[in-house]
């Protein structure tokens, strides 16, 4: 209970230390070819917003690996892109054993533009609306997931069930035959096949979250110089799922993790309260 | 945090969710004596279970040598510098740190992370004894050089800390039989549960992206036989059955008979806080003050018995029941000489003579007309 109080005052507009974001209207397109340093960014005027260690739900981090992220956001009556810098000083993957992804998440509520529900991850009847970018994620979309020769190419395999290299007059296993011995897979567990570089996951609270099959979103991120720059572009209007509008406000909160660092989960930085996104009208 | 019961450290304890026990606890009995690492229990499980891509270096039942060989590397030694120096005396409660009430405010336990290469050596240390042969050494009985072979399972905590940790629920405790799952469809592969269990049996697949771990048989466990590992033991050291804490003891039950009733079997690393559910009898002949540490303070009254069994016709019984079958034994009773085993409905699955009948031979066989030849 003394949470929720906390969160209510850190909810109100008195505490919060950003300013808006101005989603300005362009003729650009989000849905292809996104390209993190586009020149039409320029038009975009920057956010700078605090980021605080995850603070609500054990495990925790001790600080926050990332405490700067810089926002950007435009829209085309279609789709809204935001532009996501921060520092990282290597860029992570994932793949290995405890290896963690470089990663960060835009989250909107759903219900209620004004009444926002809380922060972190929503509230049970109360849901939040996230966009889950991971380079994990875009190592996917880009080159196609990595095999587990890929991450390690000295590993010795006589051979895997329903898979030979000669199967003589065998005409060989159905996906289904193989994944039976892939536990994941055979689960039907999205975390387990190909991704597309964003997810889009639906929360009412801690542990809730799960990914939607149908997604209208695209991201794209680049790191260089010890900063990524990460674009996430999302339809404006999603069936129950949030609705941004044209001449409207809105909020938005944000979460970055870094691999590198062992990020992962609830060991997250965020901004810790949301931040009104104001969309341009016509 | 609640405060729970742990009967093996004997006191209350903190952990993130309140007591509820299983309707049956789901538990495994190795004696360490018999051990001889042949490995038959990790083959049976990996041909069984983790054959699958991503599962290569998977090992959810492995046997290590003690003291030099652990799989990942140093798991043990990791997990007991991280809870620190405690101290527990014979016949009291253990007042020490466990890992729940050991953790940094931000952590729900005192932990640390394996790396990849620490998964790489499942049999480091094989065979490897403790304590410098010089040269010229011979060996004089007892001996003070040792090892000893260490089967491990999941152990399906009473409190897992695999289970509190994971921040998505993901894991849970069956209430049935008390055996603790991965939930493969909500799993997100965060690894929590890798960091989390001190005895490093959650695992990450790296081709599924989601965490993995024994799953104690439950389709052979559900239909009333003893899991892989288990029934394809051959030098019989192990019994799979259903423990109840010592307030519900039932002293016909094999597991409550060795672990409540003759105290002869004992839970390793109990200091930790999470009440596993694989118990040891211990190696007689391994060093005292390593085994106190594994297996706790009583371990020196449990191999003062196991040493005197021989006078003692009911345990021996149940030793030999060991092993002796596929199912899983409710109860189990001796005598004239004769060990019974019983399933659930209380049917008989087995009987076992106690001792091997002995046979002696003329050296003629009178029939053959011929000399008995003892060549080998």
């Amino acid at each position: 209970m003394k949470f929720k109080v906390l969160f209510l005052l850190l909810m109100t507009p008195a505490f919060a230390q950003a300013g808006d974001i101005m989603v300005k209207k362009v003729k650009e397109d989000f849905s292809k070819g996104l390209d993190p340093y586009a020149a039409y960014w320029s038009q975009a005027p920057e956010v700078e917003l605090s980021l605080m260690a995850q603070p609500m739900m054990k495990p925790k981090p001790e600080k926050p690996e990332t405490s700067q992220l810089t926002v950007q956001a435009l829209h085309n009556g279609n789709y809204v892109a935001f532009r996501l810098r921060w520092k990282d000083s290597e860029k992570s993957e994932a793949g290995k054993l405890g290896q963690f992804s470089d990663a960060v998440a835009l989250e909107f509520p759903v219900k209620s533009n004004e009444n926002p529900p809380s922060v972190i991850m929503g509230e049970p009847g109360n849901p939040v609306h996230m966009f889950h970018w991971r380079a994990q994620y875009q190592y996917d979309e880009e080159h196609g997931k990595k095999d587990v020769k890929d991450i390690y190419p000295n590993l010795a395999v006589d051979a895997y069930h329903m898979d030979y290299a000669d199967s003589g007059k065998w005409k060989g296993a159905t996906q289904d035959q193989k994944e039976a011995y892939m536990h994941g897979m055979a689960a039907g567990n999205p975390q387990s096949f190909p991704k597309k570089a964003v997810d889009e996951i639906m929360a009412e609270g801690f542990g809730s979250s799960a990914v939607r099959k149908d997604q209208d979103s695209f991201a794209k991120g680049e790191w260089k110089n010890g900063e990524w720059t990460v674009v996430i572009s999302r339809a404006l209007k999603r069936d129950k799922g949030s609705v941004l509008e044209e001449g409207k406000s809105s909020s938005v909160a944000f979460a970055v993790w870094q691999g590198g660092k062992d990020e992962v989960g609830s060991r997250k930085a965020l901004t810790l309260f949301w931040t009104p996104l104001k969309v341009e009208g016509n | 945090m609640a405060r729970v019961k742990n009967w093996q450290i004997n006191r209350e304890m903190d952990y993130p969710y309140s007591e509820s026990r299983p309707k049956k606890q789901w538990s495994i009995i190795f004696d360490l004596n018999k051990c001889i690492a042949c490995q038959t229990c990790s083959l049976a499980c990996k041909t069984t279970w983790t054959s699958g891509k991503g599962q290569e270096y998977m090992f959810w039942n492995n046997v290590e040598t003690k003291p030099y060989g652990s799989y990942p590397l140093a798991w043990d030694v990791k997990i007991l510098e991280q809870l620190g120096q405690q101290a527990w005396k014979a016949k009291e409660p253990y007042y020490g740190k466990t890992i729940f009430e050991a953790a940094k405010p931000t952590e729900v336990v005192a932990h640390f992370h394996p790396k990849d290469e620490d998964w790489m050596y499942p049999n480091v240390g094989e065979d490897d004894c403790a304590g410098n042969v010089p040269h010229g050494d011979h060996i004089t009985l007892p001996h003070d050089k040792w090892f000893f072979y260490l089967p491990r399972t999941c152990a399906h905590c009473t409190y897992p800390a695999c289970l509190a940790s994971c921040p998505r629920k993901a894991i849970y405790k069956r209430e049935e039989d008390g055996i603790v799952l991965i939930d493969q469809s909500r799993c997100k592969g965060y690894g929590e549960c890798v960091r989390a269990c001190p005895y490093k049996k959650s695992m990450y697949n790296t081709h599924t992206r989601v965490s993995e771990k024994c799953i104690g048989c439950f389709p052979a466990v559900e239909q009333g036989l003893q899991p892989m590992c288990v029934q394809n033991c051959i030098g019989k050291i192990r019994i799979m059955g259903f423990v109840n804490p010592p307030w519900k003891m039932r002293k016909n039950n094999p597991i409550d008979y060795l672990i409540h009733d003759q105290q002869i079997a004992l839970p390793y690393y109990p200091q930790l806080g999470l009440e596993p559910n694989i118990y040891y009898i211990p190696p007689i002949h391994a060093d005292r003050e390593y085994l106190t540490q594994m297996f706790g303070p009583n371990v020196d009254q449990a191999i003062e018995r196991y040493k005197k069994l021989k006078d003692d016709p009911v345990t021996q019984g149940l030793l030999v029941l060991m092993g002796s079958t596929d199912r899983i034994m409710h109860s189990f009773d001796v005598k004239d000489g004769i060990a019974y085993g019983y399933d659930e409905k209380g049917d008989e699955v087995v009987r076992v003579p106690v001792t091997e009948p002995f046979i002696e031979r003329t050296a003629y066989d009178a029939n053959l007309k011929s000399l008995r030849n003892n060549t080998p």
